[in-house]
């Protein structure tokens, strides 16, 4: 079971206010969100997904989370132990877009501020330097490849000031 | 002689920055099948998908059409050697094609740099090139070293393929366009339970939970030594190729679990087919070997004779 990530451990003892109208109407406006109540609980979904045996709440059970309107879908480790292999998507006979909802739920969690610390430094990172890693210079020099196109930071920079991606978590 | 095919070369991160082994064989191998790379200068990441697409779909497809641009300004089609670049890069165009409600609002950023997307190119993967423009008959024709008797697990990773119905590559439930290409070079494939399983770096899973993302890969590795065992895992993605190779050092420190599988990104396989030879692109750089202080075991790679004699 996966220890370090999610709030929500499992759903003995909880109670939910279900049927949040403004919550189910937030998530049926995520792609693929509006075929929430086209899901029959087959759990064909689950028995594919490769954190099926990893996870405390399985990608079937927050399919029906999310039908019931339960905000707590946010805390669940699955939203953020999601491969997106798309393994879900491709199996699932109501062809329910599984994959891109969980991407829809991940954006709403990340608003909230519900996102591995991992994720966060990574942002730092593209906003920086415009890319995730830096050049290892003598081992380019050793195999004769020349240096990596040249990239203007400034630019990327500019875009992402202009999208917001460094003040969209709330309270940022 | 028709005009050679020209890609604006789409490296993204990983591959220049830790893998360039990666970058010099798809050079030596796209040289030798008469297919010009051109640099793409001010490419930033693709955005990472897994990452940015998790924060906000705007950015992430902001950013991915950054890149686009590029290509739609020299009117070459992208090629990359990537599954996470391709996810971004091939989405976000496709999607930036079809939804004209996130093609304005990805205009109005991309107007503060004076940029415009238009939707006049085509993003491809390398699998593509060497499929459907080379042809897996062309590609064969190229192999003077065939890698007889060398067993050969693949790991065809997600993004390429996936979703089925929107990138319509291949069967991803029973997948054979990779397995054609790796197969030219002469190496036996071994099919295993779990092939089609994520490399567990995925949606970066391995930035958020490092020991469950090794959970897999160690479940892909134990399923190959069930089938048998392989010589060589064989990817056409360097982040897939990242954790299978570092994943190894990880899991032995993690679990105390050894493994010695060499990885393969398929370009490398293909010039080492093709007769380069593995100090010509640096096989022996990949972070395993400097991280266990070890090399490629040349003799089960059928590549022993070179080794001693560069040794
Ligand atoms: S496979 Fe589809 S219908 Fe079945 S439980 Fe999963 S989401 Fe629901
Ligand atoms: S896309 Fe995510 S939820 Fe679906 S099968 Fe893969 S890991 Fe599981």
């Amino acid at each position: 079971m996966a220890e370090n990530w999610g709030q929500l451990k499992s759903f003995e003892g909880k109670k939910f206010e279900a049927l949040d109208a403004e919550f189910t109407k937030e998530v049926s406006k995520l792609i693929g969100g509006q075929d929430l109540t086209a899901c029959f609980q087959c759990a064909k979904c689950s028995a594919g997904c490769p954190v099926s045996d990893k996870v405390n709440i399985q990608v079937h059970e927050l399919m029906r989370m999310l039908l019931f309107g339960f905000r707590e879908v946010l805390d669940t480790d699955m939203v953020w132990l999601c491969t997106t292999c798309y393994q879900c998507q491709q199996r699932c006979p109501q062809g329910i877009e599984i994959t891109d909802i969980i991407f829809g739920l991940k954006n709403m969690a990340f608003r909230k501020g519900i996102t591995p610390p991992g994720y966060v430094t990574s942002r730092k990172a593209l906003y920086d330097n415009g890319k995730l890693y830096e050049p290892t210079d003598w081992e380019r020099d050793d195999l004769a490849l020349p240096p990596v196109p040249h990239l203007d930071v400034a630019e990327t920079r500019k875009v992402l000031g202009k999208t917001g991606l460094m003040r969209l978590q709330e309270g940022e | 002689m028709s005009k050679r095919p020209a890609y604006y070369h789409f490296l993204g991160c990983i591959i220049p920055h830790r893998y360039p082994s990666i970058e010099k064989a798809t050079k030596l191998v796209f040289n030798d099948l008469g297919i010009d790379l051109l640099d793409m200068v001010g490419a930033s990441c693709c955005p990472a998908p897994g990452v940015f697409g998790s924060f906000d779909r705007v950015t992430w497809a902001t950013i991915a059409a950054r890149n686009l641009t590029i290509a739609e300004q020299g009117g070459h089609p992208i090629t990359t050697g990537c599954n996470g670049c391709f996810a971004s890069l091939w989405d976000s165009n496709h999607e930036l094609k079809e939804d004209e409600e996130l093609r304005a609002a990805v205009n109005r950023n991309l107007a503060d740099i004076g940029r415009e997307f238009k939707g006049t190119i085509e993003v491809t993967h390398y699998l593509d090139v060497l499929h459907d423009v080379v042809g897996t008959q062309k590609v064969k024709e190229h192999v003077t070293r065939p890698l007889n008797g060398v067993r050969m697990a693949l790991h065809p990773g997600c993004h390429w393929m996936r979703p089925k119905l929107v990138k319509k590559k291949d069967d991803s439930e029973r997948p054979h366009i990779f397995r054609e290409i790796c197969e030219t070079s002469g190496a036996k494939y071994v099919h295993y339970k779990d092939e089609l399983i994520c490399c567990g770096a995925g949606g970066a899973v391995r930035t958020a939970d490092l020991k469950t993302s090794l959970d897999f890969t160690k479940q892909k590795f134990d399923s190959i030594a069930a089938a048998g065992g392989a010589d060589v895992i064989v990817t056409p993605c360097p982040f897939c190729l990242l954790q299978l190779d570092t994943g190894q050092v990880e899991i032995q420190k993690l679990f105390g679990v050894e493994y010695k599988f060499d990885i393969m990104h398929v370009s490398e396989l293909l010039a080492l087919a093709f007769g380069h030879e593995p100090d010509e692109f640096g096989l022996a750089n990949h972070l395993q070997y400097s991280q266990r202080k070890t090399e490629p075991n040349w003799e089960r790679l059928n590549l022993r004779a070179k080794a001693k004699a560069t040794a």
